[in-house]
């Protein structure tokens, strides 16, 4: 395993504030997983639950329903901690949406590790707690009933997971995902998300100077917009 | 002021939680069934999550728990419950709604404050969650700043705490020792972690405890600022309930002073301004149970009194309780069953009761008596329960008039008694009963 030392999302990760022993004994429990784009993560062993920090690309996160129908759970970006239990049992599956890399840990032992790191089992916690109010505001998100209402809420979550905070005027954000995967997000059509994309544009509420790039231009309108129900 | 009868308390009456009763459940409910029950669900689901464990385990107790000293044991239950949520949450049709969840046990704080923050993230993935009231059962003995901090989290609203009594030797004589400052500690962090409705549950008719004492417990209950009350009498069953062997049987007041705690426990409460809610609860007139009193909306369901008016209720985890209109299922009990079961993507229901016509016309009358006191009963069958009906009639207990059954005011202690005689499985006595007092 890599040296966590060289870890881009050293600065911003659950394990941030342990110390150099601890991150060695921590880095001797994980794996790292590279992954290509599309590609699904796979488990340690048949009954293994996995908890884990995204390093480096986006995940998407999917339950498949009894009916054979998949709804998106939420998507993850680096430094994330994936702290909900996962595993083969779970229905779950955590895809790359982009060439991706990951630190994966069995659960019981991550939990174990943390039990004797009362800083890190806090920040657990407190991850644990953030992913929770990321998975309702999705949950929010997907209970839109139109698309306009629904690309709208999606750019504002954008916002709130790429933008600094507090931006002052337009606020530029480098979109990690393509109209194919942002439509698959949202349960619509790419035809459906492109149209509602051009109309905010038209609307002057946002502009769109390539493929990848959104600039936020009017917050307030597109926040209206998402929420029109 | 109540009248003491104890003829009319002499036989053990179920405490109604639901009709038909646990007495009445048998095998020929499996998951079969609560897959087709669930499959049919429309409209608004409450939600129960039971966690049977609990950091030390009170003599008294009569839930289906078990110490968590064994962290392996806590992990796969834990496992087998983000497992159950799933394939519940999966069979529910997009149309049912939660507004209400609760969790229970044991204590539910017997667990990390992450697991039980993990479990939200599940039952939030599994379930169409509309902005639900989220309450909770804790032990102040095992609660702490992560637990403040995860319950402020979740947004968890309502909090019931396991107290009985204030009273050292008292506390020491069932086994659950836990100093006032403890109490009061753990009520200042739930406060601050927003919870509106907070709930002790208190005890009478324990070894030792005189009127005094339990003024004493009621006062402080009142001046903790407790939002709900909830009065139990201590039910003595050991040869049910084993670890109950521990507590000196010696001790414990008799019928005639149990029922003077009852009456003194409930003048008490009135007077310091409790709204009675039922036969054992109590509110402040601004929370919602009390609410739901004053605009007769008040329901019963396995956690008690309630102002949870949902027609569905889904218990999940070991030995929880699901209830529909037509089906009554409860989970497999053992822990070690239920997880195996899981394991292989089984439902775990295991017993229950298909509920007729009848016990759902029955159900309706006992449920009107209890929250209501008072229920509209056919004139035909009131001629059948005649026999039954008239101890309580001769008391004056009971009035008939325009088709509705009504329960005196000063009846209340009698009122699981009244209501146990539509119960036509109780034509028989039970032993198996709590006393009603």
């Amino acid at each position: 395993m890599n040296d966590c030392s060289q870890c881009s999302v050293r600065e911003r990760a659950i394990c941030q504030s342990l110390s150099e022993e601890a991150l060695g004994d921590l880095n001797r429990i994980g794996r790292r997983q590279m992954l290509k784009r599309g590609q699904t993560m796979t488990w340690q062993g048949d009954e293994s639950v996995i908890v884990g920090n995204v390093i480096d690309g986006v995940f998407k996160l999917s339950a498949s329903t009894m009916d054979g129908r998949e709804q998106t759970l939420g998507i993850m970006f680096p430094s994330d901690f994936i702290g909900r239990p996962f595993g083969p049992k779970s229905n779950h599956s955590i895809v790359a949406l982009t060439d991706a890399k990951v630190c994966t840990f069995m659960r019981a032992a991550f939990d174990d590790f943390a039990r004797d790191h009362p800083d890190l089992e806090h920040k657990l916690l407190q991850r644990t707690l953030t992913e929770l109010d990321r998975t309702r505001q999705w949950m929010l998100l997907l209970g839109r009933r139109s698309a306009n209402e629904r690309v709208a809420a999606f750019l504002l979550e954008m916002v709130a997971r790429l933008a600094e905070p507090d931006t002052e005027g337009p606020i530029h954000l480098e979109l990690p995902l393509g109209r194919q995967d942002i439509a698959d997000l949202l349960g619509l059509t790419i035809e459906t998300v492109s149209r509602q994309i051009t109309q905010l544009r038209e609307d002057g509420v946002i502009d769109t100077p390539n493929r990848r790039t959104v600039v936020i231009l009017d917050r307030a309108a597109l926040e209206a917009c998402a929420d029109e129900a | 002021m109540w009248p003491y009868y104890p003829d009319l308390l002499a036989t053990p009456v179920p405490r109604y939680t639901s009709y038909p009763t646990a007495a009445e459940f048998g095998g020929g409910v499996d998951g079969g069934d609560m897959a087709s029950a669930l499959e049919r669900v429309s409209g608004d689901v409450s939600l129960y999550v039971h966690i049977p464990f609990c950091e030390q385990i009170c003599w008294y107790c009569g839930c289906n728990t078990t110490k968590s000293n064994r962290l392996d044991r806590l992990t796969s239950y834990l496992d087998a419950l983000h497992r159950e949520i799933a394939l519940v949450g999966a069979r529910l049709p997009s149309g049912a709604r939660v507004r209400h969840m609760a969790f229970g046990g044991g204590s539910p704080n017997a667990i990390s404050p992450t697991d039980f923050v993990r479990l939200m993230l599940s039952l939030t993935q599994a379930f169409a969650l509309d902005r639900p009231t989220i309450s909770i059962e804790i032990d102040p003995r095992s609660m702490s700043a992560g637990w403040a901090q995860a319950l402020s989290g979740v947004g968890v609203q309502r909090a019931s705490l396991g107290v009985q009594t204030f009273d050292p030797r008292l506390q020491q004589a069932i086994g659950r020792e836990q100093p006032d400052h403890l109490i009061a500690d753990c009520t200042a962090l739930l406060r601050e972690a927003g919870v509106t409705s907070l709930n002790f549950d208190l005890m009478y008719g324990l070894p030792g405890q005189t009127l005094t004492t339990l003024e004493e417990t009621l006062d402080r209950a009142g001046e903790l600022g407790a939002d709900r009350i909830a009065l139990f009498g201590y039910a003595h069953v050991p040869q049910m309930m084993p670890r109950q062997k521990r507590i000196d049987a010696s001790a414990l007041p008799n019928q005639a002073t149990r029922f003077a705690m009852a009456r003194r426990g409930h003048e008490r409460l009135v007077d310091g301004g409790y709204v009675p809610v039922g036969f054992d609860h109590f509110a402040l007139p601004g929370d919602p149970l009390a609410q739901a009193v004053l605009s007769g909306k008040l329901h019963r369901n396995f956690q008690g009194f309630t102002d949870d008016a949902a027609p569905v209720l889904i218990g999940l985890g070991a030995s929880a309780i699901s209830c529909f209109p037509h089906l009554i299922a409860q989970n497999e009990k053992n822990t070690g069953r239920y997880r195996m079961m899981l394991s292989q993507d089984r439902l775990t229901a295991v017993h229950g009761v298909r509920r007729s016509a009848e016990d759902r016309l029955r159900g309706a009358i006992i449920e009107g008596l209890l929250c209501q006191g008072k229920a509209p009963v056919a004139v035909a069958l009131l001629n059948d329960l005649r026999e039954r009906l008239q101890p309580f009639a001769d008391r004056g207990l009971i009035g008939f008039a325009d088709g509705v059954l009504s329960i005196q005011p000063f009846g209340l202690p009698y009122a699981r008694a009244i209501a146990a005689c539509f119960d036509p499985y109780r034509t028989v006595s039970q032993r198996k009963f709590s006393s009603a007092v």
